[in-house]
């Protein structure tokens, strides 16, 4: 009789339980819809471009109107120094990253408030909307650096700078942590900001100021050595240097540094995920 | 002997009535600290009558639910609003988590809550097929495959390169669930989504969805309050009251015994003289229908013979007096208007009865008006719907599942022979 009950207990598909462990991530299933992450990603671009003027070169003018200003603010009326690089190439680079870095982060963040009344209509593994994020803001990221790319060899070739190819290597690594730290950070606040909302202008708030603190306008080299633990703590200043170094040369590397990103990445992202795990089908209940 | 597909173990769903957290961190935090540092009261509970009166007071939205559902099995629910139906149908289809119990199931399964999950109003028809039929689960192959025919059911050919925000509402609608109508799960759980649509479309889904059932031996789980709808498609039918599991069973005996809560016992009215509607001529004071219940049934369906009585207070001497029964769907159109015979009456009480056999109207709902006028030309009083009742459809040895057509359903003998 037992026997039977434990044949018959192996023979379903599928189990509904109250509760979710810590641990369940059934890659299996992510990846079985693939075809689902790569339309979302495909309905939040042309969604995001639809009935504009533009269109996709929005994501190119954005941090190109940014960038003029931060010229003209840091480097002409204040005169941060650029370590002979033309300052609208260093703060291109910096901002490129950096806006890797804050809408991977915010476009996370926000991505199950927003999906909340798809979510309490269907089931598919929640993850998937973030992960889908990530995935569009890895591709406008692909665009910006295409163009910074352009941009760079406009300088080499009119003589403002000189470039090794074979540096760009660095960005691989730069980019994953870069990518991987906001996309921890995101999922954290995701399931955070649906149930507190006032979080929202928080993240705000706290990505300004981090984008101070961050190597993004000034190389670390001109960090006063009493301020220095300051910027050393926060795990994105290395990818910057080492990022300016891969693309323009320049930058003082620590590998100590590099290494301490990569650490406070992976804790982040496994903290995050069994949280999101853990809480976003709960969640449904309180939205 | 077919195999269970689904089989809910004592599920139980719990949900805090009031507020969940404030949905503030600041006010979150200062509640945490007053409660377990300062060791206050819940703020949210206030003293009522020196008995603690908790407001965050939870209810169960279902409670000890268990049945199974074997491959192929069409199964419906009923149940009145808010007795856990759609609670359910989210547990069984992994958006909501049971608070206690388990379900087991089988196979690949999608559900319909709602038609137009994951439409974007830019987009075109096009791009929102792919997107929502990938959300429904679909793989691309498959939409792919049947692009063309879901394009088809949805009849906006014309349209489909057009963004979905232009498209006129019952479009919309016609292409949302067309992309739904296309799923091929093991198991479809669907919910009232065949309230939109003209009636047509509606015809179209439910058969659809008897096709999904019968023909290809899919599970289907459908909650309608459509219940003609239930008693065509589904074999086995669950009846929710307040969370409890109030039956389940042959669809026929569920629904039955579910219809005769829904519907009054007595379809009666009386009042006291001076309260009576009616005016210086007439005075109504008592209308009462009674149906002659066919037996082993609790409502009036289409075979019962029903009768009408009514009693008036006449107050002029020496009246022509005439009254009319009138019979009115609930969409208002006239089904008959009876007249009684004219006769001189005094002052006095006066009563009338008509008889309306069985097998004569169709089911629907409906209502009476009383007329009464004098020399058959001026009228005295109108007593609009004065009297409201509901005939339930019943049939035998058909395969049609919709709504029969006429307004009235006579069983007059239609013959069939072979003459050569």
């Amino acid at each position: 009789m037992k026997d039977r009950i434990l044949q018959k207990n192996s023979d379903w598909d599928w189990e509904i339980k109250p509760e979710t462990s810590w641990w369940q991530l059934n890659f299996r299933e992510i990846f079985s819809y693939k075809d689902l992450i790569k339309q979302l990603v495909r309905k939040e671009f042309l969604g995001q471009y639809q009935q504009t003027l533009l269109g996709p070169f929005w994501a190119l003018v954005q941090p190109l109107l940014s960038v003029i200003v931060y010229v003209f603010v840091f480097n002409r009326v204040i005169g941060v120094p650029t370590s002979n690089i033309p300052p609208f190439l260093f703060n291109l680079a910096g901002l490129t990253l950096w806006n890797l870095f804050s809408e991977i982060f915010l476009q996370t963040s926000r991505s199950f408030a927003q999906n909340a009344d798809i979510f309490s209509k269907v089931y598919f593994p929640r993850i998937i909307v973030p992960i889908s994020a990530l995935w569009l803001q890895l591709s406008l990221f692909c665009i910006q650096l295409f163009f910074l790319i352009l941009v760079c060899s406009y300088y080499y070739i009119t003589g403002g700078i000189t470039f090794n190819v074979a540096n760009f290597i660095l960005f691989i690594p730069v980019i994953i942590i870069t990518a991987g730290i906001g996309f921890g950070g995101g999922l954290i606040f995701s399931v955070l900001t649906s149930k507190y909302r006032d979080l929202l202008s928080l993240i705000q708030l706290v990505i300004r100021l981090l984008m101070f603190a961050s190597p993004v306008f000034y190389s670390l080299s001109l960090v006063p050595p009493n301020a220095k633990w300051i910027v050393k703590i926060n795990p994105l200043s290395s990818l910057f240097e080492y990022f300016r170094f891969a693309l323009l040369g320049i930058g003082n590397l620590e590998l100590s540094l590099l290494v301490y990103s990569i650490v406070f990445m992976l804790i982040l992202l496994l903290l995050s995920i069994m949280l999101f795990n853990k809480i976003s089908d709960s969640l449904i209940d309180v939205l | 002997m077919t195999e269970a597909v689904i089989q809910v173990e004592n599920i139980s769903k719990l949900y805090h009535l009031g507020k969940i957290g404030s949905g503030s961190l600041k006010r979150d935090m200062q509640l945490w600290w007053e409660q377990h540092i300062l060791k206050h009261d819940n703020p949210n509970n206030y003293i009522q009558n020196g008995v603690k009166v908790d407001n965050n007071e939870a209810i169960w939205a279902l409670k000890n639910i268990n049945f199974e559902i074997k491959q192929g099995e069409t199964l419906g629910i009923v149940g009145h609003n808010g007795a856990g139906k759609s609670t359910l149908l989210k547990i069984l289809s992994r958006i909501v988590k049971p608070t206690e119990g388990i379900v087991r199931g089988k196979g690949r399964i999608s559900s319909l809550l709602e038609v137009g999950t994951g439409f974007h109003a830019d987009l075109t028809g096009r791009e929102n097929i792919f997107i929502s039929g990938h959300i429904l689960g679909m793989k691309k192959a498959e939409i792919q495959n049947k692009f063309d025919e879901i394009v088809a059911f949805s009849g906006v050919e014309a349209f489909i390169d057009t963004p979905v925000k232009r498209y006129s509402s019952g479009m919309y609608v016609r292409l949302a669930f067309a992309v739904a109508a296309h799923l091929e799960p093991d198991i479809l759980i669907v919910d009232e989504v065949l309230a939109v649509g003209d009636a047509d479309f509606q015809k179209k889904c439910l058969g659809k969805m008897n096709e999904a059932s019968s023909k290809s031996g899919r599970t289907v789980i459908f909650v309608s309050h459509n219940l003609q709808a239930i008693n065509n498609l589904c074999a086995s039918t669950i009846w929710l009251e307040k969370g409890n599991l109030k039956a389940f069973g042959n669809t026929k005996t569920v629904i039955n015994s579910y219809l005769s809560t829904v519907h009054q016992k007595s379809w009666k009215k009386e009042f006291k003289i001076n309260e009576a509607p009616g005016n210086d001529f007439i005075k109504v004071f008592y209308v009462e229908l009674i149906p002659k219940l066919v037996p082993g049934s609790s409502v009036i369906d289409i075979r019962t013979p029903l009768t009408v009585k009514f009693k008036f207070y006449n107050q002029s001497d020496n009246i022509p007096l005439s009254a009319d029964l009138l019979l009115f769907t609930l969409s208002g159109d006239c089904i008959f208007d009876i007249p009684s015979k004219q006769t001189i009456f005094n002052k006095g009480v006066i009563e009338g009865e008509c008889k309306i056999p069985g097998n004569f109207l169709n089911d629907g709902s409906y209502t009476f008006t009383l007329h009464f006028s004098k020399n058959t030309s001026s009228e005295l009083f109108s007593y609009k719907d004065c009297l409201m009742f509901d005939i339930a459809d019943y049939r035998k040895n058909t395969n049609w599942y919709d709504k029969w057509w006429g307004y009235v359903r006579p069983d007059f003998p239609l013959e069939l022979k072979t003459v050569e």
